[in-house]
This record gives structure tokens, C-alpha cells and sequence, in this order.
């Protein structure tokens, strides 16, 4: 969910027929390039003077008006979105005897039951190691791909349209996929991999191999937002600088590690914070694919919230699990918070 | 790009060595193919195995490695159809997918309405709904939300999907509307207001057809996010009838394990075909939605 914002971006940078419209296009794109002469001065400016003319322009409405029409919305994201983290932090504090018993307060007992549990740290380690998986392999393939695609012209064009379908997958699906790609005897890659003399890896038994099979299938699904992502910041790039470089004799290479990679950087920022957001909170793409195992091998964070809640029925200590989780989160959140900061992107 | 400016430059430094020029053109041409069809394949192979699995029998699936099946049937998508539940979890997915782009739309162009157009108390709530989402993932809403669902006897209902569902997209689509309705000339609305109409019919015969590619965009957004979605299922669902596909899917797996490939293959594809139906059909309207630009 904390992805879709770049949805615009996406199909911004899909279907726009020249370099430099991206950036006018999409309201929500990182527009670190885009200049003052390209955009109202500053926002909130805008924002004060439009409100000035609405008390002077559109005249007799009443003031209850734009409580009643967003009222809605706000309650129903207090009521189902922030209320429910409450309850979470309240419900930790607390603990039954047995499932369905009255609960007792415990103060901060779940907490120190968790971190005294090496299940329970084990499980935040192997969050990190696939967190790190994706981010090691989905940073570097989405740049190859995004250089790849901001190269491709013509009738090659189409291919952009193909790189968002993993995008439009639920994550269930995507498991459902890789335990077929990835199976021992008929997948496609341990075909390939044959070819090369190494036989038959057996994906879902070997624990590091289940990890990697994990960390494949998150990257698949979520790669169509990076790469969509670092190819609306290289069409920003301007072309100029490209075509200078050219001129002074600079290989591709050079041109990509000189010039456009530095220029990239707050979208590469950007795509790194929202992998691991996607990493840290991936459920069902881990659980369709291994259910945590074998032996417990890919049991991330997400996957014990999953056992402890719904097949050990402790809903208090797994609420303490979510606060946990909630708060690795928030600090992505900050960082990414730092980054809008720097580079002056839109809170989005 | 095409036009170099100091074209005078390099045709001598071709000149200088033309057999070298050719091979780097040709490096070059290899270094942008290569990874194009890398891409190509990471995206699509998998999906196409997928497809020419579910269209296989059971042993063919390790005897017959091709990516066109020799002996073709429909026995893998028949064990989806006859599965129990697979009717009940696709038309419920179809109720809640539609609840949901629904809901969201009717709540949040009233919404957006109001912090684009007025000044008011609440408006910096907006920078709320921009930060929300970030801070709480569908993953931390699981527990929680899963006990309220109990204590207030809302368990198994579709209703509680659709309004579930509805909060976690509410923000996105608030936002969205905010920047499109941003963008529309005020001086069509001051107008209107100056001939004396009423804020509803401003809205009604103004704002709603300029909003119409945006309210597309939103409820395409909405309808993949609830068709999407397993966290939440998971959590505010307990018998058979009141799932959607996506858990339906994952229990097939766990009850089927890898004994019936082309039935997950093909249940797999029969829950990506109708979204990526919709979106094909939609797609102009969600990219001139996306692109709002063209009202500038």
C-alpha cells in the first residue's frame, strides 16, 4: 500500500512520448531536476492565495461545507487506520493465561519475552538478511533494466507496458509462480542451471536456497516500480549533458557512472526505501512460496506476526509483534522523510 | 539526441578508424539487446511457463519440458471450477473489488473536494493522509483490526472487506483527486457560483466530468488493491464462503502442495486474467487520469 503513489509515476513515465514531459506530467514524481521556471513558486505560497480567493470568489457556501464533505474520509482513516496501532500498543500491555481468557495487564512483559526469545531474534536477523537480499539484487537489476528501457526506441517502446504486469499480481500469485519456476525437477531455472552442469537444486529444502527462492520472488514482484521508478529520473537527465559527453569522446559506461547515475541518485534513494518497506512487511509472497521453512529458514518477521496470531492464537504478544515491526518501519518512514527533505521531493 | 551539435567533429573521428567505430556500434547495439530481453524474459518467462503448465496434464508437467504443451487440456482450470469455494472466493473478489473502487471514490472526491477548494480547520489533516499509509503498513493493520472485526461480531462479513479495504486506499486516492482537482480552472467554478448554482450542482455538472479520467484512475487503483490483497483476508475471514482469491489460492496450495501444478498454475493465471482485463480496457483512462496535465 505504501507504494501506490508511484503508480503516477509509472504511468507517467510509461506513456510519455518525450524526454522532458515526464517531470511536467506527474504531480507525485520526485522532480529533484525541474527548476523554479518550470513550477509555482513554492507551494504552500499557492496553497495561502488560493485559499484567499475562495472566502472572496466562491461565495455563500456555508462553513460547515468542507467539514461534512471530508469529514468521511478523515473519520474513517482515524477509525480503521490510526485507531487500530492504539489498540495494538494497549493490547500488548496485556496477556492471557490461556487462549480466549480474560486478559491481565503485563506492562512491557511481551516486549521482554519477545527480545529474551532467540526464535524471536533470529527472526529479525533473517528479516534484515532478506531485506538486504532484495535491495542487493533488485537495486543493481532495476538499474540495468531502467538504462536498458530508456534506451529502448521505436517499436521497442512496448516493452515498457510489459515491465509493469509482475506489478498487477497478487503476491499469492507470484509464489504460486516461483514455486513453478523454481521447482526441483521441472522449473525452468534448474533447466538452465543444468545446462551448466549444476543439477538439481533443490529450492525449497535447502535452507539458503529457500531464502534466495524468498528474496527472487519479492524482487520480481516488486522490480516494475523500480524500474519504472529510475527510468522516469533518466528521462530527466538532460539530454544535453548526455550529447556534451558524447561529443567529448566519454563510452557509454562513463556517460552512465559520470553523469546519469550521480543525477539519479534521490530516485535510487527513493526505489531503496521503498524496497525495503515492501521487504519488511512481505507476508504472502513468503508464506505461499516456503510458509517459513523449511526448518524455519525463511521464518521473517511477517511470518512469526502470522504464526503467533493466527496458529498460536496469542493475539496480545503478536500485537506486540506488530508494534515491533511498526517501529522498524517508522524509521524507513523517517529516513524517507530525510530524503523528501533533501531533495525536495513531494511528501508523497 | 539525433542532432549533435558540432557535427563537424565526429564524422573525423570516425574517419580515423572505421572498422573500430563499427565494433563499438555493435558493442553497443549487444549492451542495450542484452538487457532488454534479460528484462524480457525475467518478466514474461515466468508467466508464460505458468500458463503452458496450467494448460498440461499432471505427469506431463515433468515429462513434457515444452513451453507449448503436446497434449493440451483444460483439467487444470476443470479441478479449479469444481474446486469448493473457487465460485463463492471469484465473486466475492468481484463484489469487494467493485465495493471497494466504489466507496473509496464516493468518499474521497467529497474529501479531496474540500482540501483542494476551502480553507478550514482540518485541512493540514491532508499531510496526514500523505504519511499514514507509510507509517502503517496493511501488515500492522492484520491483529488489530482482526480483533475489533471479533469483538464487534464483524468476522466473515464482505462489508467489513469493502470498508477494510476502503481506509487503506482512502489516502492514496484523496491525494490523487487533490492534485487533479488542483488543476481545475477555478474560473469555471467561479462562474458558475457568479450564475447562482449551488455547491452540489457545481460539483455535479463541473467538477465530475473534468474528474471523470481521475475517478477511473482511482477506482482501477482501488479494485487491484482489494482484488490484490491477502494480509486483510487472512485476517477478517474464517469460513469458506466469505473469502476472496487470493486466500482461496494460498489455501489451495497448502492443501494441494506440489501434487496439482497445473491446478495452481491455472487458478494462478484465473486470478491475474480479469484484472489485467480490466486494466487493459481502462488504461487510457487511467493514463489521461494519471497524465492530468492535458487540462493545463
Amino acid at each position: 500500500m505504501p507504494l501506490q503513489p508511484f503508480v503516477i509515476y509509472i504511468a507517467g513515465s510509461l506513456h510519455c512520448p518525450q524526454r522532458k514531459s515526464v517531470s511536467r506530467v506527474d504531480t507525485s514524481s520526485p522532480q529533484p531536476e525541474v527548476t523554479d521556471a518550470g513550477r509555482p513558486p513554492d507551494r504552500k505560497s499557492r496553497r495561502r492565495s488560493k485559499a484567499r480567493r475562495d472566502q472572496s470568489s466562491l461565495v455563500g457556501h456555508n462553513r460547515a461545507v468542507p467539514y461534512l464533505l471530508s469529514g468521511p474520509s478523515i473519520l474513517m482513516v482515524i477509525a480503521l487506520l490510526l485507531f487500530p496501532v492504539v489498540y495494538a500498543v494497549f493490547g500488548s500491555l496485556f496477556d492471557t493465561e490461556f487462549i480466549g481468557g480474560t486478559p491481565e495487564f503485563v506492562g512491557l512483559a511481551q516486549y521482554v519475552d519477545l527480545f529474551q526469545d532467540p526464535d524471536f531474534l533470529w527472526s529479525i536477523g533473517r528479516t534484515f538478511v532478506f531485506v538486504a537480499g532484495v535491495l542487493v539484487i533488485g537495486i543493481p537489476l532495476g538499474l540495468v533494466f531502467a538504462f536498458a528501457l530508456s534506451r529502448a526506441t521505436g517499436k521497442l517502446r512496448f516493452l515498457r507496458g510489459i515491465t509493469i504486469v509482475p506489478y498487477l499480481i497478487s503476491g499469492i500469485a507470484t509464489a504460486v509462480i516461483f514455486r513453478l519456476v523454481l521447482n526441483r525437477d521441472f522449473g525452468e531455472v534448474n533447466r538452465v542451471l543444468g545446462f551448466f552442469g549444476i543439477e538439481e537444486l533443490a529450492w525449497f529444502s535447502n535452507p539458503t536456497l529457500a531464502m534466495l527462492a524468498s528474496v527472487l520472488a519479492q524482487v520480481w514482484s516488486d522490480l516494475p516500480l523500480v524500474i519504472l521508478l529510475i527510468l522516469g529520473g533518466l528521462m530527466t537527465v538532460d539530454a544535453d549533458l548526455l550529447d556534451a559527453a558524447d561529443v567529448d569522446g566519454a563510452t557509454g559506461w562513463k556517460r552512465a557512472w559520470r553523469i546519469s547515475i550521480p543525477l539519479i541518485i534521490p530516485q535510487l534513494a527513493l526505489a531503496t526505501i521503498l524496497l525495503s518497506y515492501q521487504a519488511l512487511t512481505s507476508l504472502g509472497v513468503i508464506l505461499a512460496l516456503t510458509g517459513g521453512g523449511p526448518v524455519d529458514a525463511t521464518r521473517t518477521l511477517p511470518i512469526a506476526l502470522y504464526e503467533t496470531a493466527f496458529i498460536d492464537l496469542e493475539t496480545n504478544k503478536a500485537m506486540a509483534i506488530v508494534i515491533v515491526i511498526l517501529l522498524f518501519n517508522a524509521v524507513l518512514t523517517l529516513g524517507y522523510w530525510a530524503l523528501s527533505r533533501r531533495f525536495e521531493l513531494e511528501a508523497a | 539526441m539525433s542532432i549533435t551539435a558540432p557535427a563537424n567533429v565526429a564524422p573525423e573521428r570516425r574517419a580515423a578508424s572505421p572498422r573500430g567505430q563499427l565494433m563499438k556500434r555493435w558493442l553497443r547495439r549487444i549492451a542495450i539487446w542484452v538487457p532488454l530481453l534479460a528484462l524480457a524474459i525475467w518478466t514474461i518467462y515466468p508467466v508464460l511457463m505458468t500458463l503452458s503448465i496450467s494448460f498440461k496434464t499432471k505427469a506431463d508437467v515433468s515429462a513434457d519440458p515444452g513451453l507449448i504443451p503436446a497434449n493440451p487440456t483444460l483439467d487444470g482450470y476443470r479441478s479449479v471450477l469444481e474446486r469448493q469455494g473457487f465460485q463463492d472466493a471469484f465473486l466475492n473478489s468481484m463484489v469487494v473489488g467493485l465495493g471497494t473502487a466504489l466507496l473509496t471514490v464516493v468518499l474521497a472526491v467529497p474529501a479531496a473536494y474540500a482540501f483542494a477548494r476551502f480553507r478550514f480547520r482540518g485541512r493540514h489533516l491532508l499531510l496526514l493522509f500523505t504519511l499514514l499509509p507509510r507509517l502503517i503498513p496493511g501488515l500492522g493493520l492484520m491483529v488489530p483490526l482482526y480483533r475489533i472485526a471479533v469483538a464487534l461480531g464483524a468476522i466473515d462479513l464482505l462489508l467489513t472487506l469493502i470498508v477494510a479495504f476502503t481506509a487503506t486506499v482512502l489516502p492514496l486516492a484523496v491525494w490523487l483527486f487533490v492534485g487533479f482537482f488542483q488543476q481545475v480552472p477555478r474560473e469555471l467554478e467561479e462562474a458558475a457560483n457568479v450564475d447562482g448554482s449551488s455547491l452540489y450542482t457545481r460539483i455535479r455538472h463541473i467538477v465530475l466530468p473534468l474528474a471523470f479520467p481521475a475517478i477511473i484512475t482511482v477506482g482501477v487503483l482501488a479494485f487491484r488493491e482489494a482484488w490484490n490483497e491477502f494480509n486483510l483476508v487472512l485476517a477478517l475471514t474464517s469460513t469458506p464462503g466469505s473469502r476472496t482469491l487470493p486466500y482461496e489460492l494460498f489455501l489451495m496450495t497448502q492443501t494441494t502442495g506440489f501434487q496439482d501444478n497445473p491446478g495452481q498454475a491455472a487458478f494462478a493465471i484465473m486470478t491475474i486474467i480479469p484484472f489485467i482485463f480490466i486494466y487493459l480496457r481502462l488504461e487510457r483512462y487511467v493514463v489521461s487520469g494519471l497524465t492530468s496535465g492535458a487540462l493545463k
